[in-house]
């Protein structure tokens, strides 16, 4: 039998939907982790990119910043948080919200940094301040990018939180880890499906955010780019 | 940190950077030749792209657990097959970042220059070999770079079925609640993706002989404009 | 060698018949839209027509391979389309290794022609980047010209550069057509560079049809319509000019004073000729100034005129090999209301006035019958 068809075996059993252990309530606790995460994330990551972006110091540390959240193993991170902290449950959000920073970071900059310098300038002309050219024609611009940057760490988080049920973490990551250790294929199967089905979700409503969010003009632009 | 216990498992540190390395470098050449060719027919065939970019918007997505997951009934977690369970998962991830590239680097190469090559008499094979592919290089490599170290760090996570380079050293530093093993899994991974980095922009460097020269030369005295 | 297309093409062209002579430069020009570069890019099959056909040398070009007909024939385009991934001289080496030279024997033909077209070959390794837009568009020539193809093409080469650099650029095709002789197909907007570059000039309507096909100077002394005057500008009549040349003019050496004439004498003489103004010329015969004839009176008699206060200069045309043009445009300047004729080391041989050059114009217009087909060089 393959994946697909061990998942739908144990998710069309009825029990599979009821209780604690059950997909709703896990679901909410995925949920759960990884907004707290991506909030937090993003609180830190947003403003300092926009900083960063908008003076233009400090480029350096973006890269290497970069090139680091896309090296760091996330079970080695997720793993050592745990250790260290003796097994507190906050030490491991702490590790996903350090995983989430990058992506944030680098697009919110990359999104600040792309801004036509010429509209930057006309803006300044009108006799904007500085604060009002970030707000009313910087931080539009930057949208495509700066919502990039936030699903890419939601997405990331997803995943993360699912291999931290590894060290005890709730979440939909619990019938992989759990279904490995008791082989129980079914249930990792549909665990993982599941789990697809969340991050396709977000996916999709990030896309939906996209809509709203980013005036259609500056929409068909980046997308034409 | 327990150097001691470093220095003395450094061999086995090493067969476990060296498997690491293993299972990160085949799914990114994979990729690189699959992707290539996908590349090119989708700026040939330009319907082809949209749904091509589709597909690895979606891969992307994906956290790299559940897909491992999905390939277990076809390669399973022992035995001979067990790495393409890693391999193949890993080759898509790199599809996904390398097909952008290699589509945006040829659109790169400046319409004049692809008139004039057409106009001497080149084929568009040969086009595509001497004068389109060699201007795309720079582009490649930056998603090569991408590519290769989230690859390098990915293969950890595969230690949670048993099959994970480095993160061997995750799981079983959380065994045994030492943090020592956590710490040289993490610092090991970091460094080999970064020494990949290094190499690869060494090797763009080597490839692009035009891009080293310094800007422009001033015409030599006696010499009209 | 002569190429003919009868026929139209993309909707851009409509029923297009136009026979270009071997050896010489044709200039396709026309406003934006008119189908110039389309016939161009038909002739090494970039476009393929619609309808009617296309023959080199009495080939019809839609039964030769697209790839092989392109080696034979040289394309130079407005950006140049230099290999920014290869160094200057494996850019113009291209077509030479394609159809199998070696690469050292490709090398060596670039720097000949790097020679050629006035590049220092000191460039030959560096890469286009490194270059000015003047020097790419050369790499480009020298590229076009390596295999020594019978036929060149040039679709608005001089285009992207500015206006000094265009005219130098303009100057050395001028340079090499005179040495090479090569049937060049030239695609222009600018009805000046037509005229300059341009052997024969194929004005094109909008809309893809021609409007006369004629030199330049007939061009511009009998445009067919008034499409074809409008084209051509306000001042066709002092462009004509150029083509007409300077030594036709009737010198005077009357008002010539060498410097070491005195005040005293230089009077007298002015007084007998009558000529209000004086031409001071050094011992070698190169003109130092003009000196008008009141001036004279204030200086002391015994002092030569080396003294003398000049003004500004004289402005002179070479009688050779200049036209009717400079000869004008010289005299406008003069303060003395006449322009120094001199020879190719620049000694005085005369002067013309506005008087002569009349002359001279009235009997251009009055010849207007016979112009002088090709021969006249804009000057």
């Amino acid at each position: 039998m393959n994946a697909f068809q061990s998942a739908w075996a144990w998710l069309t059993q009825p029990q599979q939907w009821l209780g604690p252990d059950g997909i709703p309530a896990r679901l909410v606790q995925h949920l759960e982790y990884t907004g707290i995460a991506v909030a937090v994330a993003a609180l830190i990551a947003l403003p300092l990119g926009l900083l960063i972006g908008h003076t233009g110091r400090g480029s350096l540390v973006i890269v290497t910043l970069a090139n680091l959240g896309r090296a760091l193993p996330t079970l080695g991170l997720v793993v050592l948080a745990f250790l260290i902290s003796n097994g507190s449950p906050a030490a491991v959000l702490v590790a996903l919200v350090v995983l989430a920073i990058p992506p944030i970071l680098v697009d919110t900059y990359e999104g600040v940094r792309g801004v036509d310098p010429d509209v930057k300038d006309a803006a300044r002309g009108m006799g904007m301040t500085a604060g009002q050219t970030l707000l009313r024609a910087e931080i539009p611009m930057a949208m495509p990018l700066i919502l990039l940057g936030l699903r890419t760490a939601a997405i990331q988080i997803v995943a993360t939180a699912t291999i931290a049920a590894y060290i005890g973490l709730g979440g939909l990551g619990r019938y992989i880890i759990d279904g490995l250790s008791e082989d129980n294929y079914a249930m990792v199967a549909g665990g993982a499906v599941v789990v697809v089905a969340l991050a396709l979700a977000v996916q999709v409503v990030f896309a939906g955010i996209r809509r709203l969010a980013v005036p259609a003009g500056i929409r068909q632009q980046a997308q034409a780019s | 940190m327990d150097w001691g216990w470093v220095f003395g498992n450094i061999g086995e540190l090493a067969s476990l950077a060296a498997r690491n390395l293993y299972l990160a470098m085949i799914p990114v050449v994979l990729g690189l030749l699959i992707a290539v060719p996908l590349g090119v027919l989708s700026v040939r065939w330009g319907w082809v792209y949209p749904p091509v970019l589709s597909a690895t918007s979606v891969i992307y997505a994906i956290p790299s657990l559940a897909l491992f997951v999905f390939l277990i009934p076809f390669t399973g977690v022992v035995g001979t097959t067990r790495d393409l369970t890693l391999i193949i998962p890993l080759t898509l991830y790199t599809l996904a970042t390398l097909v952008p590239n290699v589509v945006d680097g040829l659109r790169s190469v400046p319409e004049p220059v692809r008139q004039s090559a057409t106009a001497m008499g080149f084929g568009g094979l040969r086009r595509l070999v001497r004068v389109e592919l060699p201007i795309a290089t720079p582009v490649v490599f930056a998603g090569l770079r991408v590519a290769t170290v989230a690859s390098i760090s990915l293969v950890s996570v595969g230690e949670l079925i048993g099959n994970g380079g480095l993160g061997f050293l995750f799981t079983d530093g959380e065994q045994r609640s030492f943090p020592t093993e956590i710490y040289a899994g993490i610092g090991l991974i970091v460094i080999l993706a970064l020494a990949a980095d290094l190499l690869l922009v060494l090797l763009r460097w080597l490839a692009t002989p035009w891009l080293r020269s310094g800007r422009r030369a001033a015409p030599t005295p006696g010499q009209t404009a | 060698m002569t190429k003919r297309y009868p026929g139209s093409a993309a909707p851009a062209l409509n029923a297009l018949e136009l026979e270009i002579p071997d050896g010489q430069t044709m200039v396709l020009v026309g406003p934006s839209g008119c189908g110039k570069t389309t016939s161009l890019r038909m002739i090494n099959r970039m476009i393929d027509p619609t309808a009617g056909k296309i023959f080199l040398d009495d080939q019809d070009i839609q039964q030769v391979d697209p790839a092989k007909l392109r080696r034979g024939i040289g394309y130079v385009i407005q950006h140049a389309g230099l290999f920014p991934h290869r160094t200057i001289e494996d850019n113009i080496g291209t077509v030479p290794v394609l159809i199998g030279w070696g690469k050292q024997k490709a090398r060596r033909r670039a720097r000949e022609l790097m020679d050629l077209v006035g590049l220092d070959t000191d460039m030959a390794r560096r890469y286009p980047h490194q270059l000015s837009g003047g020097q790419q568009q050369r790499v480009g020539v020298a590229r076009a010209l390596a295999a020594d193809p019978p036929v060149l093409l040039m679709d608005e080469p001089f285009s992207a550069v500015d206006p000094i650099v265009r005219t130098s650029l303009q100057d050395e095709l001028l340079r090499l057509q005179a040495e090479l002789r090569k049937t060049v197909v030239f695609v222009t907007h600018d009805v000046e560079e037509a005229i300059k570059v341009g052997d024969r000039v194929a004005v094109f309507r909008p809309g893809g049809t021609l409007a006369q096909v004629d030199p330049p100077s007939r061009l511009l002394a009998r445009p067919l319509d008034d499409y074809v005057a409008g084209f051509l500008g306000f001042d066709r009549g002092i462009r004509r000019l150029s083509f007409f040349p300077a030594r036709t003019l009737q010198l005077d050496a009357d008002p010539l004073v060498p410097d070491r004439t005195t005040v005293a004498e230089a009077r007298t003489r002015a007084k007998e000729s009558g000529q209000p103004w004086l031409l001071v010329t050094d011992p070698q015969r190169l003109p130092r100034g003009w000196v008008p004839i009141a001036k004279l009176g204030e200086l002391p008699v015994t002092r030569t005129l080396a003294e003398a206060p000049f003004e500004a200069g004289a402005h002179t045309f070479r009688v050779a090999t200049d036209s009717l043009r400079a000869a004008l445009d010289a005299t406008i300047l003069s303060p003395s209301g006449q322009a120094a004729g001199v020879d190719e080391a620049g000694r005085v041989l005369g002067v013309t006035s506005y008087d002569q050059l009349l002359i001279a114009i009235r009997a251009m217009t009055a010849g207007a019958g016979h112009e002088p087909g090709g021969e006249g060089e804009p000057a």
